[in-house]
């Protein structure tokens, strides 16, 4: 009667370690990973000056701007009736700051199709088109005049980087 | 192709092609030019809630704070009469004397009345500042204006930009300040006219304000060898997006244009360092300092129409005397620019109409508010505060007087078709059909 207790409960264990020990199965849905990206034509809403200014300074300085400076920054582009011409000049008084981090000229000339997709990255969180890529590489190419100021100064005040 | 048919389709082209870029925007091949009256016009806004009875009846003291014999004018430069010689607190402080016991020496030889068209006794269409401002600059009461919103009407800006043809910097709004609503003058949100028409503005003490200099004053100067790429690579990628009109956003300067209101902004900074800004004798108010900035700006743009707020007058809610200070200042300011633009900007000078209106009176009856001479004070929302007077003087104005206390001519929306009559689109602006039913231009008025 005890052995026979004994092997009911070995038999028990068996059938409960045969049951809980199933082989794990692994399911895929056909999804391949892939980085996230924001699409043109899908932004729509305009930043407001403070969305404006604060992701600006924080593109170019890499940290993002105190609130006192982003309050005074706001007034005074408010006060000006051209938008453009007012955010062109907050951008040049930027670029005459130091500070601010962005690729030496150098670097951009070594390897022009590369910064072109990273300055669209940066700016516009999208990839270049295939005309975009080949229109500024050619630019950037054929005009040695051209530095990554210019092109920077171009991407900050154009109208998509406007919105999102 | 046959040859007549070759040469007839190849004359239509060159023919376009000659003509096309000289369309105005109305879709006019050229801006009507029979009936100019003049090059320019300024209009003071002398807003901020304006007394007929301190103003142009020069009553001074007496009607305001029944001091008997204390009537008199204290706007000398822009109306006729004899100052007050009594409880004189209107001028500037001397040391030793009472508080505003020294008025300011009149800077006009002859006032604008003198010289000018006066309508003493016109009538306001709304008792609130804003209305009145954007009445003064849409020519259209817009009882269902909303505040911090643009106007619903086109301004006067939109009208000259899309019917006579001119150009973004040649329609300028000088606003005193980006409180309320006062940046958003320089264009309405019209679905037929907006921003894409819109003037230039500058909200000019904090555009040159120390935050101004901060922000802006260390702008590079970009060489136009500079700025070409920039912009080509800008104009490109704006072609990429394509902004639909409604989502314009800015005043649509050329990129020429772009480049010398930034060099402006600059010089601006750089004279105010060196102390070199031409600026009125008396510079002791906000309302002064945007006098002063309008006045560069006129200088540099030489602009066809340039319209200029100023609001000081509202201290009368709680301080008379600080309302009669400003009233006086505000004369000394507007008749200053009158000045300059004679003295300084020859391309102006004889051939420039110079408006003067106020946006709103102010009450008949007084609040109970005290100031540091126990003189009661005034808030704008009954009858009196609808009476308003209007100023003109410059090339070719007739020296008349209108109307007077008993007999009303005149709406302040009468401003509008009246710039529009002296640049010749009077007809354009009232097919527009956007103005007040019963405005007129003022010289319909005589």
């Amino acid at each position: 009667m005890r052995n026979f207790k004994r092997h009911l409960f070995s038999l028990a264990l068996l059938a409960l370690l045969m049951n809980s020990c199933t082989k794990e199965r692994v399911i895929g849905f056909g999804v391949d990973d892939a980085q996230v990206y924001e699409d043109k034509s899908r932004k729509t809403k305009k930043k407001n000056d403070a969305e404006f200014v604060s992701i600006l300074y924080t593109n170019l300085y890499q940290t993002a701007i105190s609130p006192n400076q982003l309050y005074k920054t706001q007034n005074v582009i408010y006060s000006i009736g051209d938008q453009d011409v007012a955010n062109e000049m907050l951008l040049s008084n930027y670029f005459n700051t130091s500070g601010i981090t962005i690729p030496l000229d150098a670097s951009m000339r070594s390897d022009i199709g590369t910064f072109v997709i990273n300055t669209f990255k940066r700016f516009y969180l999208r990839y270049p088109s295939e005309g975009e890529k080949a229109y500024f590489v050619n630019y950037i190419k054929n005009n040695a005049s051209v530095t990554v100021e210019m092109v920077y100064t171009a991407f900050a005040c154009s109208e998509e980087y406007q919105y999102y | 192709m046959n040859r007549k048919n070759f040469i007839t389709k190849s004359s239509i082209a060159l023919g376009g092609g000659i003509l096309a870029p000289y369309i105005l925007p109305s879709g006019r091949l050229f801006a009507k030019t029979g009936s100019l009256k003049a090059d320019h016009v300024v209009l003071v806004m002398f807003a901020g809630g304006v007394r007929q009875q301190e103003s142009v009846l020069g009553r001074y003291l007496e009607d305001s704070q029944g001091v008997s014999g204390a009537a008199g004018n204290i706007m000398s430069n822009l109306f006729e009469g004899n100052a007050p010689n009594k409880k004189i607190a209107y001028g500037t402080s001397v040391s030793g004397m009472p508080n505003g016991s020294e008025p300011i020496p009149k800077l006009l030889t002859s006032s604008l009345e003198k010289s000018g068209l006066l309508f003493p006794e016109m009538t306001a269409q709304s008792a609130g500042h804003y209305v009145g401002l954007s009445t003064l600059l849409t020519g259209n009461s817009g009882t269902n204006q909303g505040l911090k919103v643009r106007p619903a009407y086109p301004t006067i800006f939109e009208y000259l930009r899309k019917h006579a043809g001119h150009k973004a910097t040649d329609a300028w709004f000088i606003g005193n300040g980006i409180g309320n609503s006062t940046p958003l003058l320089n264009s309405s949100n019209h679905k037929d006219y907006g921003l894409a028409y819109g003037g230039n503005m500058f909200a000019a003490p904090v555009t040159f304000s120390s935050w101004g200099k901060e922000i802006l004053g260390n702008a590079k100067t970009y060489t136009r060898t500079d700025l070409e790429p920039m912009y080509f690579m800008k104009n490109f990628l704006d072609q990429s997006f394509a902004l639909t009109k409604d989502q314009i956003s800015s005043v649509s300067n050329t990129d020429e244009e772009k480049t010398q209101i930034k060099d402006f902004i600059k010089n601006v900074f750089t004279k105010q360092q060196a102390g070199q800004l031409a600026m009125p004798p008396v510079t002791d108010t906000g309302d002064a300092l945007n006098m002063m900035y309008a006045a560069e700006v006129l200088r540099e743009f030489k602009p066809k129409m340039l319209a200029v707020n100023i609001s000081g007058v509202d201290a009368c809610h709680s301080n008379f005397t600080g309302y009669l200070q400003n009233l006086h200042r505000a004369d000394h300011i507007t008749g200053w620019l009158w000045q300059y633009i004679q003295n300084n900007i020859p391309q102006m000078s004889g051939n420039t109409i110079f408006i003067v209106a106020p946006e709103c009176g102010r009450n008949q009856n007084p609040n109970p508010i005290l100031d540091q001479n126990d003189w009661v004070s005034y808030d704008h929302s009954d009858a009196n505060a609808l009476r308003v007077w209007g100023l003109m003087a410059g090339k070719g104005v007739p020296n008349l007087r209108v109307g007077g206390e008993s007999q009303p001519v005149g709406r302040l929306t009468d401003i509008v078709p009246t710039i529009a009559d002296i640049f010749g689109v009077l007809d354009d602006v009232n097919s527009a059909g956007l103005l007040d039913p019963l405005a007129k231009s003022l010289y319909n008025r005589i």
